[in-house]
Order: C-alpha cells, then structure tokens, then sequence
C-alpha cells in the first residue's frame, strides 16, 4: 500500500510539470466518462418518449438517416 | 483604586496562575550551550533565562511530536489528489464555459438554414442560363451546350489575365455555376452576350467567355464559383 | 511619576494574586443594586415598554392595511377561476417532453387550431428531429407557397416553402384576423404558455373548461361564449375539441381531454424549444457543481487547519529578583 502510494506521488505528483498534466488528462478522460455515463441515464429516465426513441416509426426503411 | 486597575492587575495574574496549576509539555532536550554564551554579558541579566535552577527554559521548541502523522505519504497523496480533482474539475467548467461563448458567436439555425439552396436543375433547358439568389448573392447556372463545352475546353487558357482551365471551374461539364458578381466593382454581368460568347458587364465592359473567364475589360478575375453538391441526379444544392 | 506608578502596579499586583476574585465579586454586586435602585418605580417601566410596543405594532398593521395587501381591481369573476394543477409529465425536473405527443398536439395544431391562430416564431426546420422526419417537414413546407425576392422585372412571385420558412400565418395581417372574428383577435399560441399565467395548465383548463350551457345567472354578450376559465368569463373562441376530431396516426383514441393535452404540450414546446437540453444540462451542471463544493469546502479546511490548529506558548519570565526597569511588563506601562 505505502509503496504503491510512494510511486504515485513519484511518479504523477512529484514535477509540477507531470502533474498538471495529469490534471490535465484525468480533466479531459473524467468528461468524456461524465458525459457517456449522465447521457445513458438521461435516456434511461426518459425512455421512449425522445425523438430518437420513437423515429424509426416515421423513417421509411433504407433511407438515408438525416 | 478604580475597578479598572483591579480588572487590568487580575487579567495580569492569571498566566502566573495557570503556568503553576498547568504544567507544560516542554522538551528538555534542546541543547543551548552556544547561544548562552552571546547573551550572558557582564551588567545584563535576560529575563529569558535558560532553564538555569529550577526554572524552564523559556525559548526552547515544544515538542509538537503528538501531533505529527506517521503516513506522510498517503496525506501527501490524498492532499494532492483534492486539490488536483478540483483543479482539473474547474478547467473542464472553464473549458466548458469558454466553449459557449465561442459556439454562440458562430452563425445561428436559421442562418444556417438558409445557406444553402437547391434548385431542381431538370427545369433547366440545355443552352439556358437561370439566375438564383444564394445569400443575397445571384448566382449564375448554365446549362452548357456540347459546342459551349468544346469552345471552353479549348481556349488557351494559360496566356490568359486569370489563367484557369476549364476542368478546374467545374465539376460536370454540362453546368456552369458561378457567383454573378463581377469581379471589377461587384455590378452584375449580363448573360448570353460580349464578344466572347459568355457574359458581358455593362458597368465598365468586362468581357467574360463561355466558362466565366476574364477575357477582356478591367475587371481583374474570374467570376467566382461558390461551393456546391449535386446530391443526386438532376439535383443541385449551393452552400 | 514613573516610579509611582511602578510601585502602584506592583501593589495591585501582589493585591490581586490574593484578593482579586474577591474584589471583582463585591464590585459586581455593587453594580447590580445600583442600577436596581435606579428603575425603583417598575410601572413606569411597563408602561413605557406595553405603550411602545403597542405603538409599533399598531403601525406596522396601519402600514399593512394601508400599502402590504394586494390590491384586487378586478372581482373573482372577472379574474377568471384558477386553473387546476395539472401532474404534467414533461414538466418534472428529469422529465424531457414526449415528442410522440408533440407530434400528436402538431397534428391537432395543424387540423384544428390553425384555422385562426398563428404560430409565427416556428420555422419548418425545427420540427424536423423533434417530431417529423426531414422528408415529413419538407413536404409540409412545400404545401405552402412563399414570396420569393424580387425577380428582375422587379415583380414578386410565389415559390413553395422550405424548412427555413415560418409556419405560415392564417390571416394576412391583425386587421384581417380581427375582421374575420368579431373584432377579436386570436393571439399568436409561439409563446402562449409563457405568455399566460397558470402556463400549461391554463390553456388546458380553457380548452376542456367549456359548459354545456352558462350556469343560470351568468351573462353572456353576443357573440361570446361562456368559460369560467378565461378572464371575463366571455371568450370569442368556442369549443373546439370534440371527441374524435382528428384521427391519431398513432392509434391513440382522440379524446377530449387527450387532444387537448397533446396540444399544450405542443404549446409548451412551441415556446420552451430548449427545454430538453436545458434540463439535461441542468443536472449535469449540479452533479459536477455538488461535486466541486464538496471539494472546496475540503479544501478550505485543509488551508485553514494550518492557522485552526496553531498553539502559541509562553513561558513569562520569572518576576523575582528583578529591577523593574527590567521587568518588561512594568516597563511597557
């Protein structure tokens, strides 16, 4: 355990350089995660009554998905 | 004697009074023996004694050691790991934020909705022109005739003001379409007509071929050639 | 002069290590027996305190009465009764609108409502992934037919609508809806939710408000119908939602109140677009906002504790022995 934690803090934690970045990255994964996982319960709660849900009643078959 | 002088000589006993009913947790260990020497002069005695007789050292660091933590390294971690989630969480609530703005200055739906035009080219006869607006623009489409692809194919294009073969100024041979603002002033070309089969500018005479090319007159360019798709057969979208 | 005062100190010194709390007792209860003997007579004091507090509450009432109540111009009647609250599904926090109903309150907008209510802040395009597909809303446009630009005789022609036009208005201008009408104008429904209050459950009530008859007693002018819903109770518009007026393509048995409902809904999304969006941000905006107070509540602790946990110690030095021109308590003085 404490040589886990001492080879984060060496490794991402230690240069400022290597943790602003780390910030930076973890910022930009934990937005795509938020979003993906927000929007899959967004359209669980509202299931079946988006666009989305109940368009394939009005497309016709092979058209073109505009 | 006043209460005041009474309540000023009771608030100045009562660290006395604690010192002796609370004994403090003072380390002995701290040696002073060189600083003893720089403050014991002949004629000045220091009230700040060191810990001579009976009396304690008053200057020597307590000892904070009950209050230090033995996992330096995990509170470090954890520490860091706070104020980097925030750090980072408000980065993304700036980037978010700066993002907005920007996207707000972009061109609105119904802008949008309008950009683009299409036109139902089978209404168009072979050897016609027809005029459209586009944004505010005429845009000029020409239904070329085989003679009329022949003749622009086959000018000299490279010894010309704005040298441009005809392959470059469109994407199937048979329509011509190009924005009808004259490149001299901006008036607007008239079709069918100059000495060069194509359009003529009646503002200041610039002459221009059958591929909407510069021929002769002041105006410095070709006419322009806005973007646009032909989605399917016979149809045409500009924008 | 200094010296004096020294030796004073030092006497009330040695004087408090002794007697001190002693002295401060008795001085205490000086104190409280003399401002007793000074409010001697208490029924003064009751009466200047009931004669004051009367005195203030007697004038905030008189403020209350005269300008804090709200003024009603106009009588029960007059304003209309109060809608009833309605468990409107999409208007929930979580809850998007049911765009199967939008196409439904479309359809009953179209058939029904059309015939004299504009619509004119909704373009073609925006139906378009809301409620109708893009070959849907194109066809539609196209049964309209549009002013085009001047052409080059200087003459204006008609063209068919596109997605970017606005649904087309039924009469031509105010003047010519109120001439058709009775001199009543029937308002533009773009923002009919937001513009009314009681919102969705208002237009509802109104819709499916409609009495057989007026109740005895109530007058009717000519030309008017009876809606205890409406302001005035007099309204131009008559019923116009009767069971089965419009044939859902959807299956769903058109009803009274289901059109109705469909329609608001429409309504609702008519003035409130954004609204889906709105909420999905919503909540996203106070997950990562809850999320990043916590933070900085931590945050501040952790800054603080540094200066919430300080202990500062003294150790005075020891008074005996000394001169008192060394003695820096005596000194400062």
């Amino acid at each position: 355990m404490a040589g886990v934690l001492s080879g984060v803090y060496n490794t991402l934690i230690r240069s400022n350089g290597v943790f602003l970045s780390t910030i930076f990255a973890g910022a930009f994964a934990t937005e795509i995660l938020f979003d993906t996982g927000s929007n899959a319960i967004w359209n669980r709660i509202n299931k079946g009554r988006q666009w989305k849900d109940i368009k394939h009643r009005y497309m016709d078959a092979g058209e073109d998905d505009e | 004697m006043s209460v005041s002088r009474i309540s000023t000589a009771v608030a100045r006993s009562s660290p006395r009074s604690l010192r002796a009913a609370a004994p403090l947790a003072v380390s002995t260990q701290q040696q002073r023996s060189m600083a003893d020497a720089s403050t014991s002069h002949a004629g000045f005695t220091s009230p700040f004694h060191r810990g001579t007789g009976n009396a304690r050292d008053t200057t020597v660091m307590p000892n904070w050691g009950k209050y230090k933590t033995g996992k330096e390294t995990s509170n470090k971690v954890f520490q860091y790991f706070m104020v980097g989630t925030m750090g980072g969480l408000s980065a993304l609530g700036a980037k978010n934020t700066v993002q907005d703005f920007l996207v707000n200055m972009s061109a609105s739906a119904d802008v949008l909705a309008q950009a683009k035009v299409e036109v139902d080219l089978a209404t168009i006869p072979e050897g016609k022109n027809v005029i459209i607006k586009w944004r505010g623009k005429p845009v000029f489409i020409r239904h070329r005739t085989a003679d009329e692809i022949k003749e622009a194919e086959d000018t000299k294009w490279e010894s010309l003001r704005d040298p441009q073969p005809d392959t470059e100024r469109v994407q199937k041979p048979e329509w011509l379409i190009m924005v009808g603002v004259c490149t001299h002033l901006g008036c607007v070309p008239i079709g069918e007509a100059g000495d060069f089969g194509g359009w003529f500018c009646p503002c200041h005479g610039s002459h221009y071929d059958i591929s909407g090319r510069i021929r002769k007159g002041p105006a410095p360019l070709n006419l322009e050639i806005p973007a646009y798709d032909f989605p399917e057969e016979g149809a045409l979208v500009i924008g | 002069m200094f010296a004096r005062t020294s030796l004073r100190t030092a006497r009330a010194f040695a004087n408090a290590k002794t007697g001190a709390t002693r002295t401060v007792v008795s001085q205490q209860r000086n104190a409280s027996s003399q401002s007793s003997a000074e409010s001697a007579p208490t029924w003064k004091n009751t009466a200047t305190l009931s004669a004051s507090t009367i005195l203030a509450i007697g004038s905030c009432t008189w403020y209350y009465t005269q300008f804090g109540r709200t003024a009603h111009a106009m009588t029960m009647q007059e304003e209309g009764l109060h809608a009833t609250p309605y468990p409107w599904e999409h208007e929930k926090f979580l809850k998007t609108y049911d765009h199967a109903a939008l196409r439904r309150g479309f359809q009953v907008y179209r058939e029904v409502c059309a015939s004299c209510h504009s619509l004119k802040r909704i373009p073609w395009r925006t139906l378009v992934g809301t409620m109708m597909t893009v070959d849907e809303a194109k066809a539609l446009a196209e049964e309209n037919e549009y002013d085009t630009e001047p052409n080059n005789e200087g003459e204006i022609e008609k063209r068919p609508g596109k997605l970017s036009d606005y649904i087309p208005s039924p009469y031509k201008n105010d003047e010519a809806a109120r001439a058709a009408n009775n001199g009543a104008l029937p308002p533009d429904l773009s923002l009919m939710v937001k513009a009314r209050h009681g919102g969705c459950n208002y237009i509802f009530s109104l819709l499916t408000g409609y009495p057989e008859e007026p109740p005895a007693g109530a007058v009717v002018q000519s030309g008017l119908n009876f809606n205890p819903y409406f302001p005035g109770t007099g309204i131009a518009m008559a019923r116009v939602l009767y069971d089965g007026l419009v044939d859902y393509e959807d299956g769903t048995p058109a009803t009274t109140s289901q059109m109705a409902k469909d329609v608001v809904e429409f309504l609702n999304w008519s003035a409130e677009p954004e609204m889906d969006d709105r909420k999905k941000m919503g909540w996203k905006v106070m997950a990562i906002g809850s999320v990043l107070f916590a933070l900085s509540v931590w945050i501040k602790r952790y800054k603080w504790s540094v200066v919430k946990t300080r202990k500062l110690q003294y150790n005075p030095p020891a008074l005996t022995g000394l001169p008192n021109k060394m003695n820096p308590r005596q000194a400062r003085r």
